[in-house]
């Protein structure tokens, strides 16, 4: 074996990338789901029956007894802290300014829960199981993205 | 003893250019429509089989537990396998060893391919299968592999191009009658192939199947379920699948004989003696026209260099002696990848039921074989089927396939106006090490020298060097200086771009056999016409200036007819050379 690199800049390298792109499209229930979001400023899941389970967002099909869905159910916009983290960190490891939160949400009407950000944090701590409500942004500034929620803020 | 399984259900989504529907939604649609055939519910399903081709084409990293809701793998035993382009047929495998070792009674089985997501085109994913350092800064496109391989595989048994093309319009003619096609076409001839664009010579664009997004799913049962689930089970008699070198330029380009090990090893398993006799409908893999022809000579079905007669006298023709890809195939129905594998055992499926509907072979076909190919381009993996009794001749009762037709085809205007669409880059970069025996070779050619590594077990001379023989398993035994001159395997005259975009100035791109080695080398012709090049032309390195060796493969420009006359800028290596230094143990 090879001893242990000491000078990783000697050491002959081969630089290249993966030069493809992709173009995500949301699909049958992903659509329904952005265009609610935009156009109404509402969260859509789908209930399944059979299951007794709405999913958010929504979905095609149920994935415990495959049957197919609808985009039906209106969530939200208020629901429980499931669970939360604090970020010092961002994504390439450097610090951040100021620490941002990510909440999970079972939006009241939902059984599947959502991901997305704590924009303003309160001077109280965080706490599990506390009353949120998810914010949209004004209809002139919704694009049909999930960045169409601002997101989760501790209720009043 | 291995218990007997068969498939019992199948289902299929339409394959289209670009679906509406999710990897996920397409995957379920599928699914559904498998147990929906023979009358089952998720439930009844004790472990989930997935397979899906390379993540890049999808563009979701560990894609498997991507779809893994779709396949119906929620609260299930579940595992994506993954063997490239023969991933579709190997995940009947894999379903067929789940069921004869006891783990589960029934699986479902289920294949998925998105290519559309893949930006700006998905041959761009294909990229990565070159050796990230000997064969990338080459700037090769997926084609390049087909075309060197097909033009060796026609020069050498001196096959016209009609009878390749007789193929494409075989396929494209019997997916006409398949309702889940993509490129079916009654009308096509000879003619409208060998007119069509050159992309690679000698392979045109009706010469490859299309790229599309669609997915396939079984249902496959122990013989006491299956018999319980149907009185009408096709049983998997025999699976088999094999690898050869995992260096494509060192395998034998005419014959597949990774396709003929793992056919053996089906037919051993099937009892299948002479599979001339007892193979009545193939499915074998056909992304190219020329690759359906390569593989039923693998198959054993025909001699080698015999099956392109075939194909021109009609014998492959669903009502032919020996009726091959009877569904279209991947140049008809179309080629989401995995779930264009997985659709040759529905076929067969089909086919042996006598369900077939207007696809139906005639006869009362008793045995099929299905195949496919990938990796990097060296697996075969083959599924030898069977009905007891043969088809029944009472046959078309269900409209197959699909029963639905799901996958809704988005027009470009939609693709690119799709609310809540994402586009988006994965964006990360790799540093390569070359690692101890392409280091140095990589020092050789800075030096104006090219070094292999000698395998004295198997008294052979490994151009591109390796520290290992993967034959003999062994350290190879010494560096050895070899010429910088060599005989031309194969070659191309590429037109497009890693991307499909055309260029300005074909790329003639080679397969040498560098003189005194035992393998093949990829790199690219100089200094000749295209219409001057031929198999079996000795060529000569041309080297870059000393000054401007970076320890590259592109230290050497590119190779041409030897004998010419030394270019402005270029010189030949000297002769003396002491070799790299050992990578020490």
């Amino acid at each position: 074996m090879r001893e242990k690199i000491a000078h990783p800049d000697e050491i002959r390298r081969w630089e290249g990338e993966f030069p493809v792109r992709h173009r995500y499209t949301p699909g049958v229930a992903g659509e329904a789901f952005f265009t609610a979001l935009r156009e109404r400023g509402v969260l859509l899941g789908s209930r399944c029956a059979n299951c007794d389970y709405t999913y958010v967002p929504a979905r095609l099909f149920c994935e415990r007894c495959f049957s197919e869905l609808a985009a039906d159910t209106e969530v939200g916009p208020d629901g429980e802290l499931v669970s939360f983290t604090i970020l010092f960190e961002g994504i390439e490891g450097e610090p951040l300014d100021l620490p941002e939160a990510i909440g999970a949400v079972r939006l009241d009407g939902a059984d599947a829960v959502l991901i997305h950000r704590v924009p303003d944090l309160p001077d109280e701590p965080l706490e599990i199981g506390q009353r949120v409500e998810v914010v949209i942004k004004p209809e002139s500034e919704r694009t049909g993205s999930i960045l169409d929620i601002e997101g989760f803020r501790v209720a009043d | 003893m291995a218990r007997r399984v068969a498939v019992v259900g199948a289902g299929m989504t339409r394959f289209v250019r670009r679906a509406q529907e999710t990897g996920k939604e397409l995957a379920w649609h599928a699914s559904r429509e498998a147990l929906a055939s023979c009358e089952l519910t998720l439930d009844a399903v004790d472990a989930v089989c997935l397979t899906s081709a390379p993540d890049a084409f999808d563009g979701v990293h560990m894609k498997g537990e991507y779809l893994s809701d779709g396949a119906g793998a929620f609260g299930k035993p579940f595992m994506r396998t993954y063997v490239g382009g023969g991933s579709g047929v190997f995940t009947a495998i894999q379903a067929y060893y789940t069921v004869a070792s006891g783990m589960a009674d029934v699986v479902l089985a289920v294949a998925e391919e998105k290519m559309s997501s893949t930006q700006p085109h998905p041959q761009g994913a294909f990229l990565t299968i070159f050796d990230n350092v000997l064969e990338r800064p080459l700037g090769p496109n997926l084609l390049w592999i087909f075309a060197l391989e097909m033009n060796r595989y026609m020069t050498i048994h001196g096959i016209d191009k009609r009878d390749i093309a007789a193929v494409a319009v075989k396929n494209k003619q019997n997916a006409a009658d398949h309702p889940a096609a993509l490129l079916g076409q009654a009308d096509i001839t000879v003619e409208d192939v060998l007119a069509s664009e050159t992309l690679a010579w000698p392979v045109q664009r009706l010469d490859v199947s299309p790229i599309s997004d669609g997915a396939v799913a079984l249902v496959v049962a122990s013989e006491d379920a299956a018999k319980r689930i149907t009185s009408d089970p096709v049983w998997i008699q025999g699976v088999g699948w094999n690898l050869d070198t995992a260096y494509w330029t060192n395998r034998d380009l005419v014959f597949p004989e990774y396709v003929a090990n793992a056919a053996r090893m089906a037919y051993d398993m099937a009892g299948v003696t002479e599979p001339r006799k007892q193979i009545h409908v193939a499915e074998p893999y056909d992304p190219f026209d020329y690759k359906e022809l390569h593989h039923l000579e693998g198959l054993l079905l025909f001699d080698k260099g015999k099956a392109p007669e075939a194909a021109r006298d009609g014998v492959l023709d669903r009502k032919g002696d020996l009726p091959s890809c009877p569904s279209g195939g991947l140049l008809g129905v179309g080629n989401p990848i995995a779930a264009a594998g997985l659709m040759k055992i529905a076929e067969l499926f089909w086919q042996l039921r006598g369900e077939a509907g207007t696809r139906q072979v005639p006869g009362t076909p008793e045995r099929g074989v299905a195949q496919a190919w990938g990796d990097l381009m060296q697996v075969g993996t083959v599924v030898v089927m069977g009905r007891e009794g043969g088809a029944p001749t009472t046959a078309t009762k269900l409209e197959t396939p699909p029963i639905s037709t799901p996958a809704t085809s988005l027009s470009d205007a939609e693709f690119r106006s799709a609310t809540g669409a994402v586009d988006d880059e994965v964006g990360a970069r790799y540093a390569w090490d070359a690692g101890v025996a392409i280091g140095g070779f990589l020092d050789g050619l800075r030096d104006g020298k090219l070094f292999g590594r000698e395998c004295r077990n198997c008294e052979r001379v490994l151009v591109p060097p390796r520290m290992f023989c993967e034959r003999c398993f062994r350290g190879t035994d010494a560096w050895v200086q070899v010429e910088d001159t060599g005989i031309v395997q194969t070659f191309s005259v590429c037109h497009v771009s890693w991307d499909m975009r055309p260029l300005d100035e074909p790329e003639l791109p080679a397969v040498i056999s560098i003189d005194g080695s035992d393998g093949g080398f990829l790199h690219t012709l100089g200094e000749v016409a295209p219409d001057d090049v031929s198999i079996g032309m000795a060529v000569e390195a041309v080297w870059k200036p000393v000054g401007d060796r970076t320890g590259s493969i592109l230290d050497i420009a590119y190779f041409r007819p030897s004998g010419g006359s030394g270019g402005s800028g270029s010189e030949r290596a000297s002769a003396s050379a002491s070799p790299p230094e050992e990578g020490g143990d």
